[in-house]
């Protein structure tokens, strides 16, 4: 650490150290300058010093300086060092003299940089101090002498010499040093020191060169001093003084103070504030106040007696005299709903519990039962009339109105008779007036009743005679009931003649009153008649009118609609006839009155009836009484529906009555909300029912024990009861008459007698519970006040009664004994009585907000915050976001803005095509929704994510490592350990490599010679045939003639990209070269989010390109050739292999040999093969041409893939089958595990569906069949090709981590998107519709993993075929990507490989053998016959050959355009000749589907362009966007070349297929003129 | 400051980890970190670092001394994800082997001044006695994927397996400068 110190010296030394060093304080200051300097050992490598380099010295010399700081402070000697006594008090200024400034500012006005000026300046502002001897240099020219640029000035003054010449020597400097005063400024010493230090005269130089040094401002931290700073503070800020206050000068003037305390009154008690802290209020208000509103009469701060608010804001929470572990316990407590505004919970302080509601339940009574028997029926009715009979006559209301009347009539008459001298005539006219109406009143009253008493005395007659016929009917009584009707003699003569007078005086009433009514009618009718006859004379005038109107115009129809109606002709009333009214009132007299001379009946029911015992009763109705001994009951008390207690079960007394006779102590700590009473009843053993509820009605506070009557509450029940004996049972009909006619239905209903009331606890207080707390509170205050003797309990509750009593009382307000209670009324009456029913979480919330909510989300950060939170894909990982509004960036969100404004909207530009607009539309949208309903999922961890445990060995792996132990140490095939998985959580940049290990190449084309130009090509009349026959003889062996021996055939490399970073291995020669490389790629995840959920959506892909590396000559003269080699190395794009990320990521590794995606045709490469050395080779490649690659792919560390995610998906399926396909399942997955098997999956709609439902036959478009009617196997190839366009889109990346959804054939032709399953479906839809026989492969392949594939059988040989590229192979091709089978499925069955192994070239494909495939339908489970999810059948569109024109158009416009782009410091030719015949050659391509064209290609292209070097090649992709397109023209590097007169051809053609199915070829090339 | 970059506001944080009662264990050494946010990125000062090891004193104390510094300057434009200091103890068990004696978190004092923590450390449990034996035996305790999910949220639903061990305690003076913003208003 030391031996670095000395980097100190460096050049950048000063600037750094500078500001630093004025920063500290001046023992500090001088530390590090103290050490002795030690020669460097590093400074040799000083140029080469990288940035890291420079930053750790940096830190280096920090951390060192704070040591020696550190040391510094210990006090430790220190040699070497003089100081005037007056240094102390000068080093912390900068000493300039006024004078001098002036001076040296003249004298550095050209020279100087402006950081010297700033210096200057910082200095100036110091007060400066004139202390400095004249003679020595100021500091600033202390400060020149070290920063200047010792250029030859032509104003050298006469401090500058000195100063030039003092830095000759070392020597000197020391000197100089000693005459230095001491005054001079921090950055001057250390300079110094640095000089001294260096022992390098030469780094002094370089430093002092270094100018840049000179534009660093550089000067010292500004300081105030304390006197300064308090001066300033004192002017700004007012500092209220602490001494007392004169009490005059806070009275108005001449004002004595006033104390009401001493003149009697009660003023409250101030909250204690300490002295001082009035004082200073006091000094403050008076300054900033003048008015001294703030001062009471006696000159104190006005101040309440308790500056708590009077009324809380919550509901007080009880807080007990708990322990403090109590009070962090939690209670869980059902949340109660509040129904009423005053029932609150109760203060504390008051004891809970303390509270009683006494519920005395005496008994149950049923009116009706379903064990009643008829006569039960009867008995009640009759109980319950002869109750109604005692209510009525206890009440006599007839009687009482008969006296009223009698009354009233003879005020009337009195009123009459002597009239009263003093009463005008017209008040007691009015008085007669009231009265008779108050008679007739009364009368009708009376009349009601009397008949109501009779009609209720008649009905009670009747229902007992009823009762006693049904005893007769029946034979036996079942009721003790007993009726006694008591006649009570009455005096005949004297009765009749009241009944005549009253009869008499009622018809004179009468007469009266019509007599009036008659002479009101008579006025009303003569008003009436005289309108009416002014109406018909108006009415005449009119109809005159109108008929000369009509006469006038007699066209004129419009005739005016007549408003007022034809007023009838009134009629005179009658005059009432006395008779009838005579007779009409002897007929309501004989109906509702006792005739005269009747005796009164009294009726009297009594229970003094025998009942019928059992053993003479009929076998119905002795059923019926077992039956009701048989049942008890029993209540149960509910408080606020809460069962409290229940009573004891008491059985069912013959009688209906049961007798409870219990009462319940309620201890309640709340106001009851509800009191309910359940009735239950119990038959036998059989469980309780509940019969009915009976709501009790809360007792008033004034209802207390003791005082309450019984009351009985009537209940009812609707239960449906039938019984098969004599019970007449309930909610049924039934009938007392033989016939069954005059049906009754009778519920169940009966009465509870019971009586609530409040307890009255030890001392006489009773125990209710208040309903409002303010009471509580203040109650003790009430008490002694007596207000409840006053108003009342219930007063309580009523603040207005409260203040009103208040008032009346005229309570002394000043009393202190009154002060709570005067509080509590002044808040009640005042209009802030509001006190919260509620309890709200953040009831202070609207103060603490300091923006309201519009302004807050304005706020462009605070969106940015919350995006971020909400994890909006745009704003994942935004990493700092501004402090301020104004620094961020409106762009920021016009990328998300853009999104959710183009959710609905169809973007064509990105996509050219509008209907793959409208289906990424799609897919995004599903995918949204998707991932939504799975976000959940993502989030948790497992324990192994966090914590990393060793398993715990068990048996086997103990034995197996004991095994090991005696394992060789390095054994000759040391087998693959598995690597430790990492889970994505904890990566960041960087931490993810792609390890891609290319291993070795096949058959790479290898270079034409330039020769083979002036040969035709022979192979033009090839057969289409002949490539499936497959002869190796196809190619003409003369080719090989043509190499010299030893010549150079190929020089291939590999070049591997992703994700925009390229490696490439070295290269390598011959068409079969070997690399055996290892390629490191670094992977960034997006946004660098390394979630699962993140990674798996990653779509960037792994190009994998061979290049032939070619070397021109460029040499021009040849007389140079021996002195110097001038190449050129160009690349030629030979192929390439794509693997897309996802499939590395879930498959681990990728480990195998591919097929290079070579473009048809090459120019200028052939296919060539060394017939020699490969001979043995050709047999096993015969079925495949083209060239392969070996590759191991992996992902160091190795991630863990998401498990996707096991969730149960509802399904229409039949539960046997679902059952059956787990179990087959289940029993595969048990032999072989690593087998894929599947019998159901999850289509679009996420639902499960069973696999074979989506095999179908499906016809093929019609222009496919067309095209080769008479060749199968040529249409097959034809339709493969057709389903290999449809674009390629992994599940996994659409649905990221969640499972495979498989779409129909018709969603997936919409959709123009899928994946393996999808493309295989069709696929073998379409041979199945060909009469092929088509198999699903379900297995894995290589790069794709689990994937599927479709078998067909030819004859005598089965075929596999890639649905995505268009492939077959046969059953033995080595080089099938299918490396396993797991199953086969068909339309109507699913197979499983129970073989022993699983390479289709090692398994037989015949399913009808049982030992091989294990067949999920058999005969123990048939084929039920399922009906397909495919359609009938496909209907395709004819594509748009116009939309395809246009669409090609800009492709290729878009296309050059990008690789203009690419080559942005290059000119691009585009040679037009050369595009017009590549875009003639395209079509052709497209028709032989790419296969042997090239030579005739060739030879045309080399007729045409004869002149050019020509390197190029068609692609050919399925359209789904621009994007994959352009990457793939980038990948193929063609826009790489930069040789000068490069020209370029770049031809796009489409050709559609059905159903908007597009493919694309482009065509590249470079030229190069030949000279 | 100009205008054109971003405005931050610093936070200085500078101090030492002391010392640690490991009643148990001795010749440990730490490990230290920082968590903090998204809005945060260090400036300035080493954001990790390893300790010597350190013996337990001779005196009563027992304290095993590190006198670690830690100096390092963050900035931010937010004060959610305030930086938390995650140390980690090792020391060798009976064989030899480094294990992970402790783990614990603290945030940076959100007040300027010297502030002392103490911090308890905690080690995961193995999830069966079983594995408590071999884990010993092999020397291959359960540690955290990485010391920093003791500072993080995610993940806790499994905390049941962690099971705090005790009373071990670990002095962290952090006097801390928190400087303000340099806000142009």
């Amino acid at each position: 650490m030391v031996s670095e110190k000395s980097h100190l010296g460096n050049q950048q030394e000063p600037v750094q150290e500078e500001p630093k060093t004025y920063l500290l304080s001046m023992t500090a200051r001088r530390g590090p300058r103290s050490l002795p300097p030690i020669p460097s050992t590093s400074r040799t490598g000083f140029a080469e010093f990288s940035m890291r380099g420079r930053m750790r010295e940096k830190l280096q010399a920090a951390r060192s300086k704070a040591e020696s700081a550190l040391l510094q402070e210990m006090p430790t000697p220190r040699p070497r060092r003089l100081r005037s006594p007056s240094k102390k008090e000068l080093e912390t200024e900068f000493g300039t003299e006024p004078g001098k400034k002036v001076e040296s500012t003249q004298q550095e006005i050209d020279s100087q940089s402006h950081s010297r000026v700033k210096f200057r300046d910082s200095a100036r502002k110091i007060k400066p101090k004139p202390q400095v001897p004249p003679g020595f240099p100021s500091a600033e020219e202390a400060y020149n002498f070290f920063t200047f640029n010792f250029d030859p000035e032509p104003e050298d003054s006469e401090k500058k010499t000195k100063a030039s010449h003092r830095e000759g020597t070392n020597q000197e400097e020391e000197e100089g040093e000693e005459e230095e005063p001491p005054a001079q400024g921090g950055g001057k010493e250390t300079d110094e020191e640095e000089l001294l230090n260096g022992d390098d005269a030469e780094d002094f130089l370089l430093g002092l060169d270094h100018m840049v040094d000179d534009f660093i401002a550089v000067r010292p931290a500004d300081y105030e001093s304390i006197h300064d700073r308090l001066q300033m503070e004192r002017e700004m800020l007012f500092i209220p003084s602490r001494q007392a206050v004169p009490t005059y000068k806070k009275l108005p003037e001449n004002v004595q103070p006033r104390f009401l305390e001493d003149e009697g009154l009660y003023t409250g008690v101030r909250p204690e504030v300490s002295r001082t802290n009035q004082n200073i209020m006091e000094n403050r208000l008076l300054v900033q106040d003048p008015e001294r509103r703030w001062f009471g009469d006696d000159g104190r701060i006005l101040a309440l007696p308790n500056p708590i608010k009077p009324f809380p804001s919550r509901p007080p929470v009880e807080t007990q005299e708990l322990s403090i572990k109590g009070e962090l316990e939690t209670m869980y407590k059902k949340a109660v709903k509040y129904v009423h505004s005053s029932q609150h919970m109760i203060r504390s302080g008051d004891p809970p519990g303390n509270f009683q509601l006494d519920i005395d339940i005496s008994g149950l009574l049923f009116t009706h039962h379903p064990c009643f028997s008829r006569e039960h029926v009867l008995a009640a009715k009759l109980a319950q009339l002869y109750d109604q009979y005692l209510a009525r006559h206890q009440r006599n209301k007839a009687k009482f109105l008969t006296d009223k009347l009698q009354a009233l009539r003879n005020a009337v008459q009195t009123g009459l008779d002597s009239e009263k001298p003093h009463q005008s005539p017209d008040t007691i006219q009015k008085t007669i007036n009231d009265y008779k109406s108050e008679i007739r009143q009364t009368r009708k009253l009376r009349d009601a009743e009397q008949e109501k008493d009779r009609t209720l005395l008649k009905t009670i007659i009747k229902v007992w005679k009823e009762m006693k016929s049904l005893r007769e009917f029946q034979r036996f009584t079942n009721t003790p009931l007993k009726l006694v009707l008591r006649k009570e003699k009455v005096d005949q003569k004297a009765d009749e003649e009241a009944y005549e007078a009253e009869i008499q005086v009622e018809i004179s009433e009468l007469l009266e009153e019509h007599t009036e009514e008659y002479a009101q009618k008579m006025e009303e009718y003569r008003t009436s008649l005289q309108q009416w006859k002014a109406w018909r004379k108006a009415q005449k005038a009119k109809k005159k009118k109108r008929k000369q109107a009509a006469e006038e115009h007699p066209y004129d129809e419009t005739e005016e609609p007549y408003p007022e109606e034809d007023l009838v002709k009134p009629i005179p009333p009658e005059p009432t006839d006395r008779a009838v009214i005579e007779q009409e009132v002897r007929e309501r007299a004989t109906q509702s009155r006792r005739r005269p001379g009747e005796p009164m009946l009294v009726p009297e029911l009594s229970l003094a009836g025998s009942i019928t015992p059992n053993n003479q009763c009929p076998r119905a109705e002795v059923l019926r009484r077992e039956d009701v001994k048989k049942r008890s009951l029993y209540l149960k008390v509910l408080f606020n529906n809460k069962e409290v207690s229940r009573t004891v079960t008491r059985p069912l007394g013959a009688d209906f009555r049961v007798h409870f006779g219990q009462i319940f102590n309620l201890q309640i700590v709340n106001w009851p909300e509800s009191l309910a009473l359940q009735v239950y009843e119990t038959i036998g053993h059989s469980g309780p029912t509940l019969l009915a509820e009976v709501f009790l009605p809360i007792p008033e506070t004034t209802v207390f024990t003791g005082r309450a009557p019984i009351e009985e509450m009537e209940f009812s029940s609707n239960q449906h009861v039938t019984l098969d004996h004599e019970g007449v049972g309930s909610g049924v009909p039934f009938s007392f008459e033989a016939d069954g006619s005059n049906q009754l239905i009778l519920m169940t209903s009966g009465k509870v007698s019971h009586s609530v009331a409040w307890a009255i606890g030890e001392n006489g207080i009773p125990l209710i519970p208040p309903l409002s707390q303010q009471n509580i509170g203040f109650r003790s205050a009430l008490k002694r006040a007596d207000a409840i003797s006053s108003i009342g309990t219930s007063g309580l509750t009523d603040m207005k009664k409260l203040a009103k009593w208040a008032a009346e009382s005229k309570l002394d307000p000043n009393d202190p004994n009154n002060a709570p209670l005067m509080q509590l009324i002044s808040v009640a009456t005042s209009g802030e009585s509001y006190v919260p029913d509620f309890f709200r979480l953040e009831q202070l919330q609207q103060e603490f907000n300091f923006v309201s909510d519009q302004e807050l989300n304005r706020s462009k950060r605070f969106r940015l915050l919350l995006l971020r939170s909400q994890e909006v894909p745009e704003f994942r990982n935004y990493k700092q976001i501004p402090v301020y509004d104004r620094e961020i960036m409106e762009k920021v969100f016009q990328d998300y803005e853009k999104r959710l404004r183009d959710r609905n909207v169809i973007e064509t530009k990105e996509h050219i095509d509008t209907h793959r607009a409208i289906v990424a539309k799609y897919l995004q949208q599903v995918r949204e929704s998707v991932i939504n309903r799975f976000l959940i999922a993502k989030q948790y961890f497992l324990l192994a994510d966090m914590i990393v445990e060793e398993e715990v060995p068990n048996i086997s792996i103990l034995g197996l490592s004991l095994f090991k132990l005696a394992e060789q140490k390095r054994p000759l095939r040391p087998r693959r350990k598995g690597r430790k998985k990492v889970t994505a959580q904890n990566l960041s940049d960087g931490d993810i490599k792609l390890l891609v290990n290319i291993v070795r190449a096949y058959d790479i084309p290898v270079r034409k010679p330039a020769v083979s130009k002036f040969q035709q090509p022979s192979r033009s009349s090839r057969m289409f045939s002949e490539k499936h026959a497959a002869s190796p003889s196809t190619h003409s062996p003369n080719h090989n003639a043509d190499y010299p021996l030893g010549q150079v055939l190929v020089r291939p490399f590999v070049e591997v990209s992703f994700q925009r970073t390229v490696c490439h291995t070295t290269t390598a020669e011959g068409p079969n070269p070997s690399w055996n490389e290892e390629l490191e790629l670094p992977f960034r995840a997006p946004n660098g989010d390394y979630s699962t959920a993140s990674l798996q959506s990653v779509k960037d892909v792994v190009f994998i390109n061979i290049f032939d590396e070619v070397l021109h000559d460029v040499l021009e003269d040849d007389r140079e050739r021996g002195s110097g080699i001038h190449t050129r190395i160009e690349r030629h794009w030979l192929g390439c292999v794509k693997i897309p990320f996802s499939t590395i990521y879930f498959q681990a590794r990728i480990d195998g040999t591919f097929k290079i995606d070579i473009p048809p045709v090459l120019l200028g490469y052939s296919k060539e093969r060394n017939m020699i050395l490969e001979r043995g080779f050709d047999s096993v490649r015969n079925l495949s041409e083209g060239s392969y690659i070996t590759l191991f792919i992996t992902i160091e560390p190795q991630l863990v893939p998401g498990e996707s995610v096991q969730e149960k998906f509802e399904s229409q399926e039949d539960e046997k089958l679902l059952q059956a396909s787990e179990k087959f399942q289940a029993e595969c997955a048990f032999k072989f595990p690593n087998r894929q098997c599947l019998t159901t999956v999850i289509d679009i709609n996420g639902k499960t569906v069973f696999i074979t439902r989506y095999l179908k036959p499906l016809n093929p478009p019609e222009e496919l069949l067309s095209v080769y009617p008479n060749n199968l196997q040529a249409t097959a190839e034809l339709v493969a090709r057709y389903v290999s366009l449809i674009p390629f889109l992994p599940d996994t990346v659409s649905f990221a981590g969640i499972c495979d959804l498989w779409s129909t054939s018709d969603q997936f032709l919409d959709l123009l998107a899928g994946d393996e399953e999808e493309h295989a479906v069709l696929l073998c839809n379409y041979f199945l519709s060909l009469g092929k026989k088509a198999w699903l492969v379900m297995g894995n392949a290589i790069p794709e993993g689990p994937t599927a594939y479709v078998l067909t059988w030819e004859q005598g040989h089965y075929l596999i075929w890639n649905p995505c590229s268009g492939h077959f192979y046969g059953q033995f091709d080595t080089f099938c990507p299918l490396k396993n089978v797991g199953c086969l499925i068909g339309p109507d069955n699913i197979w499983f490989n129970i073989q022993r192994y699983d390479s289709p070239l090692r398994i037989n494909f015949d399913v009808t053998k049982p030992k091989l495939w294990k067949s999920f339908f058999s005969r123990s489970l048939p084929y039920p016959g399922l009906s397909s999810v495919q359609p009938e059948e496909l209907i395709y569109q004819r594509s748009d050959k116009a939309a395809a024109a246009e669409l090609q158009d800009r492709l290729e416009k878009i296309l050059k355009e990008k690789i203009m782009d690419w080559r942005p410091r290059h000119l691009t030719r585009w040679n037009r000749y050369c595009t017009s015949t590549l875009r003639h050659f395209l079509p052709l391509l497209e028709k032989s589907q790419g296969d042997d064209v090239e030579d005739d290609h060739r030879a045309e292209l080399l007729k045409q362009l004869g002149d050019y070097r020509f390197s190029g090649f068609p692609l050919h992709m399925p359209y789904s966007e621009v994007k994959p397109l352009i990457d793939a023209v980038y990948s193929t590097g063609v826009h790489n070349i930069d040789v000068p007169n490069v020209e370029f051809a770049l031809a796009v053609y489409i050709h559609p297929y059905p159903k908007n199915v597009l493919s694309v070829w482009i065509y590249v090339a470079s030229l190069i003129r030949n000279r | 400051m100009t205008t054109a970059s971003p405005s931050v506001f610093l936070l200085m944080v500078n101090g030492q980890v002391e010392s640690a009662q490991f009643p148990e264990y001795d010749d440990l050494y730490c490990k230290y970190c920082f968590v903090y946010g998204q809005d945060w990125a260090p400036t300035a000062g080493l954001e990790e670092g390893i300790s010597q090891i350190t013996s337990k004193s001779q005196d009563v104390r027992q304290a095993l001394v590190w006198n670690f510094p830690i100096d390092v300057t963050f900035k931010s434009t937010n004060p959610y994800g305030w930086p938390q200091i995650v140390l980690s103890v090792y020391g060798p068990d009976v064989f030899g082997n480094d294990v992970v004696r402790g783990y614990g978190a603290v945030h940076v004092p959100f007040s300027p001044g010297r502030h002392k923590r103490t911090i308890p450390m905690f080690v995961p449990e193995s999830t069966s006695k079983l594995q408590k034996f071999t884990s010993w035996f092999m020397g291959r305790r359960p540690e955290y994927t990485d010391p920093k999910v003791v500072a993080q949220g995610e993940g806790r639903e499994d905390a049941e397996t962690e099971i705090p061990r005790s009373t071990w305690v670990c002095l962290c003076p952090n006097p801390a400068w928190l400087m303000l913003p340099f806000c142009p208003q």
